[in-house]
């Protein structure tokens, strides 16, 4: 699976709440902005749905980068999900962080309306992600 | 903190006192068996043995919240422990797997501990009570205290119902909170106002433990964190002795955690091989995460690794770095909420990129 640093083309898991980053990720597509193709979106409901186990399961099958999206703080659709989930994330960050993981796993507040941002978020995580090259985990016997 | 003075013999009384007066149903306190102590859960007052010669004793076989675990009963049980463990008591009633009336937290003072088939081995030169110098003493023989003991900060007790701390060769006996104050008063010990604070041995203490916990060897890569874990067996004897793991039903037991036959084949499909037993590092990542805020570094889940694994390096370590975000000391205080129940509006988005 060794790809040529060039060549690489890095798979990223994103979960969005169906609310707010899930319907900017339409509206990015709807109005036809260019973004890369490297993520692969599943939609939850709510960014509080995120178990960190699910971020572990991604980058220890060989997940080259996990974006985790949710409403803007003091917008979540079920008032304090996001709250609950951005302590969720900051601390598996913090351990993911130990092993060198943590720039891997990047999350952001989108809302329905900006479909701006999220085209130019995916640009970014993308290039951030081929910078670091694939995943160690991928090629190891787990 | 104000407290009032025993001796060490009057502990006997003190503690048979608060089951003839019907303070406590039962308690939980160590015992005796030739060269070993563990934990035995009495209710005949009779049956205490003379508490100064195994309180104190520098012994860790379980940790005694793991004993009283998910026993929700309307009883009293009164817990003579260690910081660690009643420690670890307060996390468990924050996670409603105990009442907070059903249990009177009695916490001594710690000076580090042995394994405890180190400290039976070695008793004739351990003893029943040691300080920091006879630690240092010991260990330049070879005879050392655990490395989660090491690096702990909160030997002296300070937290519970009711303190027993070790001072100027008596003991100190305090209640902190209003229920540790009657039961004070109900056996009869009312409180002269002896100054308890220990300040600068707290000081000391944290300095040597900050010192120690430097000087462990780091797991800093993937790499390092796949060889650390190389030897482990997943029998999951860490999480069955952790205090605070304390799902009914593991993720790890079942079939999607624990996979087997055709989703085992599957899945060294997938990746074109897999170690086997499967998913030694997600168990431990997630169950470290589980544990972040609550973790109390005890170290039994290290003791109890039969392959020796030095599980303090992880759990306890990675744990308090999750710990020092949210500012957040578990058993501290049983007022103040599990960070994962709670939030501020603004916090934390410099750590989400
Ligand atoms: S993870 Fe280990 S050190 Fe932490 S509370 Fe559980 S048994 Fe104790
Ligand atoms: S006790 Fe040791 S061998 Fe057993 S699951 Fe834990 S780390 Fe692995």
């Amino acid at each position: 699976m060794e790809e040529e640093k060039g060549g690489f083309e890095p798979k990223i898991i994103g979960f969005t709440c169906n609310w707010c980053t899930y319907a900017g990720a339409d509206l990015a597509g709807t109005s036809r902005k260019k973004y890369p193709p490297n993520i692969r979106l599943i939609r939850l409901m709510c960014s509080g749905r995120i178990d960190p186990m699910f971020v572990l399961k991604a980058l220890l099958n060989g997940a080259d980068g996990v974006f985790l999206g949710g409403c803007h703080p003091g917008e979540c659709h079920y008032i304090k999900g996001n709250f609950y989930a951005r302590r969720r994330i900051a601390a598996l960050r913090t351990i993911l962080k130990q092993f060198g993981l943590d720039n891997r796993v990047r999350s952001e507040w989108c809302s329905a309306s900006e479909g701006d941002k999220f085209a130019r978020i995916m640009k970014e995580m993308a290039e951030e992600i081929k910078q670091l090259g694939p995943n160690p985990m991928r090629d190891k016997i787990l | 903190m104000k407290g009032t003075e025993l001796k060490y013999d009057d502990l006997e009384g003190f503690l048979k006192g608060l089951i003839e007066n019907k303070v406590i149903d039962a308690l939980i306190m160590p015992h005796r068996v030739g060269n070993k102590v563990s934990y035995m859960l009495v209710r005949e007052k009779n049956k205490i043995e003379p508490p100064a010669s195994v309180i104190f004793a520098p012994s860790f076989g379980v940790n005694a919240a793991n004993v009283i675990k998910g026993w929700m009963i309307d009883n009293k049980v009164g817990i003579v422990a260690k910081p660690c463990e009643i420690r670890a008591v307060i996390e468990l009633i924050k996670l409603k797997q105990l009442n907070e009336e059903s249990v009177l937290l009695i916490t001594v003072d710690c000076s580090g501990a042995f394994k405890n088939e180190d400290y039976a081995e070695h008793y004739a030169e351990i003893g029943n009570l040691v300080d920091s110098a006879k630690i240092k003493e010991l260990e330049g023989k070879g005879i050392s205290i655990r490395e989660a003991c090491a690096i702990c900060e909160n030997r002296l007790a300070d937290i519970g119902d009711i303190i027993i701390a070790r001072v100027n060769g008596k003991v100190g006996v305090a209640g902190l909170t209003e229920m540790g104050v009657e039961a004070l008063s109900a056996v009869g010990l009312l409180l002269e106002a002896k100054d308890l604070e220990r300040k600068e041995e707290k000081e000391r203490i944290v300095a040597e433990a900050r010192k120690r916990l430097e000087e462990l060897p780091k797991i800093d890569s993937v790499e390092a964190l796949e060889e650390f874990l190389q030897d482990c067996i997943l029998c999951k004897n860490c999480r069955d002795v952790c205090p605070v793991c304390y799902c009914k039903e593991c993720f790890f037991d079942q079939p999607l955690g624990n996979p087997a036959g055709g989703d085992l084949l599957n899945l060294a499909e997938l990746r074109g091989a897999i170690e086997v037993p499967a998913n030694q590092l997600l168990y431990h990542l997630t169950r470290v995460y589980h544990v972040c805020t609550t973790c109390v570094a005890c170290g039994a889940c290290e003791d109890a690794c039969p392959k020796s694994i030095p599980l303090t390096r992880f759990y306890p370590v990675l744990a308090q770095k999750v710990q020092e975000i949210f500012e957040y000391v578990p058993g501290r205080d049983v007022k103040e909420p599990l960070p994962f129940i709670t939030y501020k509006e603004e916090e934390l988005e410099e750590r989400l990129r």
